[in-house]
């Protein structure tokens, strides 16, 4: 991209969105995400997260408002273009042909003609699945398939990611390092990531959190400001409690089940 | 090139001469009197052309399709094309349509072929795309429909012409010539073109529309584009030799089995099995109890479904 340009990566304005016939799903959004941005979005179920990605990412266009990758309006790249400086991590995986491991983290090279830096080789080992390179994806457990996927999403070497639960079927073990990861693509290559989780305790610890609410922000910076117990009530309708270990780092504790 | 593809390759061609020379009459390819070269080229030939365009064109459609609906037990014929080129052939030779002389029933059933694909297409298509469930309920739904059309006018009709006509859509390889072959293989090599240089957004597209897009494929526009070729290439097949069962879901299962599920080998792999294996199937359909034909479509049934059932048992390479 051109060195001028000095703006967010991504840049919503006034954005709505909803199908033909159907109610209000996002409700003139407007946020941008900035170079090496690491923002975490939170809300409760249906209420918009996902469409906000999809639309982020050009996957649905907006039924009013403007989407700006970089310094030119998203429909306006050529798709391959596109894939190049953003990708997308759905939230639902469902693959019932036997790819192996390999075929499909090569998949993330598509829309290059000339390979970027990383190998299939390198990616797989950095999810831990070197060893599986050639089993069928049809025989993992739901968190390696998982895996295989973010191995895909890493090699495509998009700048900008926008991943829709990609923590959902992992132990907490690949979700830290997971987000390890993450953050560290994040300083040494400078990569913006929006990511859609529904753990509090682990969207505590982000610098930025985006908190949703029928397809508006109902907050969004630090954790300490977005993520209040009072703020946490109004998105998801339930008793929260925000407190410190002796630590220093924030937790929650919920209301009883029993 | 992997050296797999080279052997299944290799499988292909030898069963391709084997048809060419053996059968009721076994020839000697290196000392033909008259009337061998005459079984040879007039009817030997153009029926090993016309099952290898058949098979590769069903063996291609079934891995285009399984892909772009994203279920392994699809197979062209699901769509209502053949039940739609059937009714076509059919109603054409009830009104009298004989125009084109034998090639009448070909040409109605092409027709029909390609007007039940577009029926499918616009009954699958909403919000500017073809989305696979659509696809597929709407094929289902066409296929009884024009199944039961067909079985009535089978049972008011008493036309004797009518009744070869549908027996001739079962599968029959026996009526083959040179006639069909220059325009059907435009056809079978225009799909096939498509279909393998399009075979990376194929792969994208069975990861789901999400990652398909995210790699930088138009999801719709390749889902059309997969959707013709596909629909181009059972024409062609249909107005051939009829329906021949079989093929299009078995043989990606076959060719996935031993080469792997990467679109780029898969779609290719599975047109040369289908070729190969309808090559196969006619050969011992009329080498069997000569001077009687088994027809084709039956014999590739009687060998395709137990292979199939083997394969069903094997549970990481069907996973359903």
């Amino acid at each position: 991209m051109s060195s001028a340009y000095n703006g967010p990566i991504l840049g919503l304005s006034e954005m709505s969105f909803h199908y033909p016939g159907d109610r209000l799903i996002v409700d003139k959004l407007s946020f941008s995400i900035g170079n090496g941005e690491f923002i975490g979005l939170l809300g409760a179920n249906g209420s918009g997260k996902s469409t906000i990605l999809k639309l982020a990412s050009g996957m649905l266009r907006p039924t009013s408002g403007t989407i700006k990758l970089w310094d030119k309006p998203l429909s306006t790249y050529r798709n391959k273009d596109r894939a190049k400086l953003l990708c997308y991590f759905p939230q639902h995986l469902d693959v019932n042909v036997p790819f192996t491991v390999r075929e499909i983290v090569g998949m993330g090279l598509y829309p290059y003609d000339i390979p970027p830096q990383m190998t299939v080789d390198e990616a797989m080992e950095m999810v831990g699945l070197g060893e599986k390179a050639g089993t069928y994806v049809t025989n993992l457990s739901g968190g390696e398939r998982r895996r295989v996927f973010i191995a895909m999403t890493l090699i495509q070497g998009a700048g900008l990611l926008l991943l829709d639960e990609p923590l959902a079927n992992l132990d907490i073990r690949y979700q830290i390092e997971f987000l390890r990861l993450l953050r560290e693509l994040q300083r040494k290559k400078g990569i913006s990531i929006v990511m859609a989780l529904h753990d509090i305790n682990l969207a505590l610890q982000f610098e930025k959190v985006m908190l949703i609410k029928d397809g508006s922000i109902l907050g969004i910076g630090s954790p300490d400001t977005v993520l209040s117990g009072e703020m946490i009530k109004r998105a998801f309708d339930v008793n929260i409690e925000v407190r410190k270990s002796d630590r220093g780092d924030a937790y929650i504790t919920h209301e009883k089940w029993v | 090139m992997n050296i797999k593809f080279i052997i299944f390759i290799g499988a292909a061609v030898m069963i391709m001469l084997l048809a060419l020379f053996v059968g009721p009459r076994t020839i000697n390819p290196f000392g033909m009197t008259d009337t061998e070269r005459e079984i040879l080229f007039n009817i030997r030939l153009p029926r090993v052309v016309v099952a290898m365009l058949m098979g590769m064109a069903l063996g291609a459609s079934g891995a285009i399709l399984q892909g772009v609906l994203r279920n392994p037990l699809a197979d062209p014929y699901i769509l209502g094309i053949s039940s739609g080129a059937s009714l076509a052939a059919a109603v054409g030779l009830l009104s009298g349509f004989y125009f084109f002389g034998s090639l009448s029933v070909p040409l109605t059933a092409f027709i029909g072929a390609v007007l039940v694909s577009l029926l499918v297409g616009a009954f699958g298509w909403k919000r500017g795309g073809l989305w696979p469930e659509r696809l597929l309920l709407a094929g289902i739904g066409l296929n009884f429909l024009f199944s039961a059309v067909l079985m009535l006018l089978l049972s008011v009709s008493s036309d004797e012409g009518l009744r070869r006509a549908v027996l001739w859509m079962f599968g029959d390889l026996s009526m083959a010539d040179w006639s069909l072959i220059p325009t059907a293989s435009a056809f079978v090599v225009l799909g096939l073109g498509i279909a393998f240089a399009r075979s990376k957004a194929l792969n994208a597209l069975i990861l789901g529309d999400e990652f398909a897009h995210s790699l930088g494929f138009a999801v719709q526009r390749e889902r059309l584009l997969m959707f013709s070729a596909m629909a181009l290439m059972t024409s062609a097949s249909v107005s051939l030799g009829g329906t021949i069962g079989f093929i299009g879901l078995l043989m990606p299962h076959i060719a996935r089995f031993l080469l792997g599920a990467d679109n780029r080998v898969l779609v290719p792999a599975s047109a040369i099995a289908g070729g190969a294996f309808l090559c196969l199937a006619d050969l011992i359909g009329r080498s069997i109890m000569p001077p009687m034909e088994l027809p084709s479509g039956t014999v590739t049934a009687i060998i395709g479904a137990p292979y199939f059932l083997y394969l069903l048992r094997r549970k990481d390479v069907l996973s359903v």
